[in-house]
């Protein structure tokens, strides 16, 4: 998977970037973003082609009373990545729990290391 | 409100403070950093908080995506809230190959002064999405108070 990232601003909304980790193990590039305040309803992760979409609407912010303090992110999450020709498109897994979100990325059957088995007579 | 964030060590000494400094400093040589879990490296992280005051309550929120309701420890001991935890690493990374990091993990703590007037008795948290929110009711007395006057 390229971890290339673009910058994402449609129409001129701004979203803040949710912070991740990627990682690979036994076939499975696992990305996990940091979403806080993200409940599943309000999470949306998209491909299109090579582009891997994800973005997560914050819960509401407290506007009823004035901010003494202010140093959290305050837009919605967004991020894209590109997802490269290794990884299978049909099994992309997504789990969300406190607030990070785990998105399994399969790698396709035969880009995985194979093991040979030596036949012995 | 004050607002502190934790520096760990005692400051009381500035000569000490200035040694350990050094200290750390040559550590930096050493490229065995990684694991010296003091100083510079210590990684007490401080993470980014809110606070609203509203007409009742204040509201203290703090940004904590994966960590469990059990590596969480909220106390307020004179006027004092204490947000503080661990946050642990996602998973067995044991055999996986890490293409790029950005999130911290370990423990943190966040210290936040709480005005006079508060009902510390009663003040509420409550971890939802991987953000906490402490409700720090105000006392009744110190509420805003609406009057409302009659027409004669």
């Amino acid at each position: 998977m390229n971890t290339k990232e673009l910058e994402t601003t449609d129409r001129g909304i701004r979203y803040d970037r949710p912070l991740g980790r990627i990682s690979e193990d036994e076939g499975v590039v696992l990305l996990r973003l940091e979403m806080p305040g993200v409940a599943k309803e309000g999470l949306t992760i998209d491909v299109d082609g090579d582009l891997l979409v994800v973005t997560g609407v914050r819960a509401e912010q407290e506007n009823s009373g004035r901010y003494l303090v202010r140093e959290r992110p305050r837009f919605n999450f967004r991020r894209t990545y590109t997802l490269d020709e290794t990884v299978d498109r049909n099994r992309i897994d997504a789990e969300l729990s406190n607030g990070v979100l785990t998105v399994s990325l399969h790698l396709k059957e035969e880009v995985k290391p194979r093991k040979i088995e030596v036949k012995g007579r | 409100m004050n607002l502190i964030r934790w520096k760990g060590n005692s400051l009381l000494d500035p000569v000490r403070e200035m040694e350990r400094l050094q200290d750390e400093i040559n550590r930096l040589f050493e490229f065995d950093r990684a694991e010296s879990g003091i100083g510079l490296f210590d990684r007490a992280e401080s993470p980014a908080i809110d606070v609203v005051e509203r007409d009742d309550n204040y509201l203290v929120m703090c940004d904590l995506p994966g960590v469990q309701l059990s590596d969480l420890d909220v106390s307020a001991a004179n006027n004092v809230l204490t947000i503080k935890g661990e946050k642990k690493g996602s998973r067995s990374t044991k055999g996986a190959k890490v293409y790029r990091t950005e999130t911290w993990e370990g423990t943190f703590q966040r210290t936040v002064s709480l005005p006079s007037g508060i009902d510390a008795g009663r003040i509420g948290a409550e971890l939802s999405s991987g953000t906490l929110t402490v409700t720090v009711p105000k006392r009744e007395e110190d509420r805003p108070k609406r009057i409302t006057v009659k027409v004669m």
